[in-house]
């Protein structure tokens, strides 16, 4: 017994020993910085954090990355956590209008808040993003433009997110400008699994449902996973050689092999993540040297990626 | 293996005395630990009025689903609808927002989803004789389908939420100053608290509870000793449905706004804070105020290790651990007794 009661203490110590070990590496630095995101599995927000942090390395700042895996009622109580710990500024990556609470918190304490491709706020130092209409509007026009500006379109979009739902806003203008490009359907996916999967059963509904060769001109989607979604379904259906046109945004490391391969995936719109990350980490410099931000939002240059150019950076 | 054990145990008295000591403040001595752990390593943030006011605004939404689940668990049922439930209500108070009802309205009719929702599940289990992980995994894809219906799979914010209920979760109490600081106790935490207290009279101080309890230990034997089962599994059920709705309205009110899935994290913790509970009481029968010790445990392993700049995703693995190790200590001491 006497054994067995060490090894249920030496459980309990073993917890505590790497709690501690853990905490060993919050070392010491001159400027304490906290990058709070719900979205870190979304692979653009791993981008530009990523960028940031290489961007702070130059800076010998303390970078602390807080994902709440979603939720975010807990980006608030973060924050929250944050303000106790006095760091010198925070960065986020999320609706600013549903984290009000903490970023009040954060103003009390004097505590500088600048978002990361977030949402615009007046207790936002600035935001930095990139221009969400003008990449909708790329893809759009180019789809547009591709099918002659006559036939049926599915869009895959997600309200949810503001600056997602921004792209279907101008995409939803240019399609409505067409009197000849119909909306054949307007599918928001289930992103739990990344958004591939989702939309490829989603549109493999959409294309059994449209049997007719042509019945589908185009797949605008408002970021790269339905995109990919979409292409694979079409792939399965084999149906590529009807000449349907996908786009998506974002340029992810995929969506731009798919796009180089010269499929039915043609267009896609790079956000300059490393640009954001090292732009943010600016506007945190300038923050902290005392500088005064005057535009609400600082707008990263975007560009449109086509076999053209999808394997160039 | 365990004869060794029985043996020993039986060759020293005393280690019997010792192994219910165990048992019974295992999870109280890890939770000692951890909080002197956090106050050693954070001595000048984590100990202060304000981290702890903190804390428990930050876990009042947990709290509530996680008394309500506790209601079901006495009976050893559970409801894995809760996080869809809360996100729903959450979406029908902000839709009813929408069409500019006041909000004592709006906040009455979500809670009313609530009730329903949960008189549902409880239909499904003691009447249609469903079990619970399937009834409640059912209506868990429902209410968030549903979730996603109404609110166009939008999230709800800005002008439609009306100022005096965002302003709620940021308001409290004045507790006055505490060392040149003005202290506010939070208006979620207080809210909580009056939960937790209905819950724990309810639970502990009524023949309804009991009947709970009754039902957990042998349901059999509660049906024959003429418990109304079925009668108080429905109301059970019920009451969670209302507890979990009133979650996701703190929620909305914390976020100022509503999204289809915003309540989703809340089932598994609230379930893990449960178990952890369970485990400080004599038999490890769930207990409402295990129950917040063990959801406190889970909110100071948050904001502790966010404190100390530990990566997020490593709070998750020792969570688990955590868990893991204060059942198996609490179940492999009962083995030893016996």
């Amino acid at each position: 017994m006497t054994h067995r009661h060490k090894t249920l203490r030496a459980l309990l110590a073993s917890t505590t020993f790497a709690i501690t070990a853990l905490a060993a590496t919050g070392a010491l630095a001159q400027s304490k910085i906290a990058v709070i995101t719900p979205y870190l599995s979304q692979p653009g927000t791993q981008f530009y954090v990523e960028a940031f942090q290489a961007a702070a390395a130059d800076k010998d700042w303390d970078v602390n990355v807080i994902d709440t895996a979603g939720d975010v009622a807990a980006v608030i109580s973060r924050i929250e956590d944050m303000v106790t710990q006095n760091v010198d500024a925070i960065v986020v990556n999320v609706d600013p209008s549903q984290v009000s609470a903490g970023l009040q918190a954060a103003a009390d304490a004097a505590i500088p808040v600048v978002g990361m491709d977030a949402g615009s706020d007046p207790l936002l130092v600035t935001n930095v993003t990139s221009n969400g209409y003008a990449m909708a509007a790329e893809t759009s026009t180019y789809v547009a433009d591709r099918i002659d500006g006559e036939g049926n379109v599915v869009m895959f979009v997600f309200e949810a997110f503001p600056p997602v739902q921004v792209r279907s806003v101008v995409a939803d203008a240019v399609f409505g400008n067409f009197p000849d490009i119909k909306v054949l359907d307007r599918v928001t996916p289930d992103v739990a699994d990344g958004g591939i999967a989702d939309s490829r059963a989603k549109m493999e509904a959409i294309l059994a449902a449209n049997p007719e060769p042509g019945s589908i001109k185009a797949v605008w989607a408002a970021w790269d996973q339905p995109a990919l979604g979409a292409l694979q379904a079409i792939e399965a259906a084999g149906r590529q050689d009807e000449g349907v046109v996908i786009t998506g945004i974002d340029a992810n490391p995929q969506a731009r092999e798919a796009i180089a391969s010269g499929g039915n995936f043609e267009a896609t719109v790079a956000q300059d993540f490393k640009g954001i990350g090292a732009a943010a980490a600016d506007v945190v410099s300038r923050v902290l040297a005392g500088d005064e931000i005057k535009q609400g939002v600082v707008y990263v240059p975007t560009k449109l990626i086509t076999i053209a150019n999808a394997t160039a950076d | 293996m365990r004869n060794v054990f029985s043996i020993f145990a039986t060759v020293a008295p005393q280690v019997n005395i010792m192994l219910t000591l165990l048992r019974r403040y295992g999870t109280l001595i890890g939770f000692a630990a951890i909080l002197l752990f956090f106050w050693i390593s954070l001595p000048d943030t984590f100990m202060t009025a304000r981290n702890w006011l903190n804390i428990s605004q930050q876990m009042s939404m947990l709290i509530v689903v996680a008394a309500g689940m506790t209601i079901v668990m006495v009976m050893g049922d559970f409801d894995l609808s809760v996080g869809s439930m809360a996100s729903l209500a959450g979406i029908a108070v902000a839709v009813l927002f929408t069409v500019d009802l006041p909000i004592w309205a709006a906040v009455s009719l979500a809670l009313m989803v609530g009730l329903v929702g949960g008189a549902i599940n409880g239909v499904l289990i003691s009447f249609i004789g469903i079990l619970p992980f399937v009834a409640t995994l059912a209506t868990l894809t429902m209410l968030s389908g549903l979730a996603f219906v109404v609110s166009g799979g939008k999230t709800i914010s800005g002008r439609v939420i009306p100022e005096g209920f965002s302003s709620f979760a940021r308001g409290g109490l004045s507790l006055g100053e505490w060392g040149g600081v003005a202290i506010t106790l939070p208006n979620l935490t207080l809210v909580a608290i009056v939960i937790v207290a209905l819950v724990w009279v309810l639970l502990e101080q009524t023949t309804f509870g009991r009947r709970l309890y009754a039902i957990g230990g042998n349901i059999e034997a509660a049906h024959l000793s003429g418990v109304a089962v079925r009668k108080l599994k429905l109301i059970a059920f019920a009451l969670t449905g209302s507890t979990a709705a009133l979650a996701g309205i703190m929620y909305a009110s914390r976020v100022a706004s509503a999204n289809p899935t915003q309540g989703s994290s809340l089932m598994l913790n609230a379930i893990a804070g449960v178990f952890l509970g369970s485990t400080f009481s004599e038999h490890g029968e769930p207990r409402v105020l295990g129950t917040i010790l063990g959801v406190l445990i889970l909110g100071i392993l948050d904001n502790g290790l966010t404190q100390l700049s530990v990566d997020s995703y490593i709070r998750q693995i020792l969570v688990g651990g955590i868990i893991i190790l204060a059942v198996s200590t609490s179940s492999l001491t009962k083995h030893l007794r016996s």
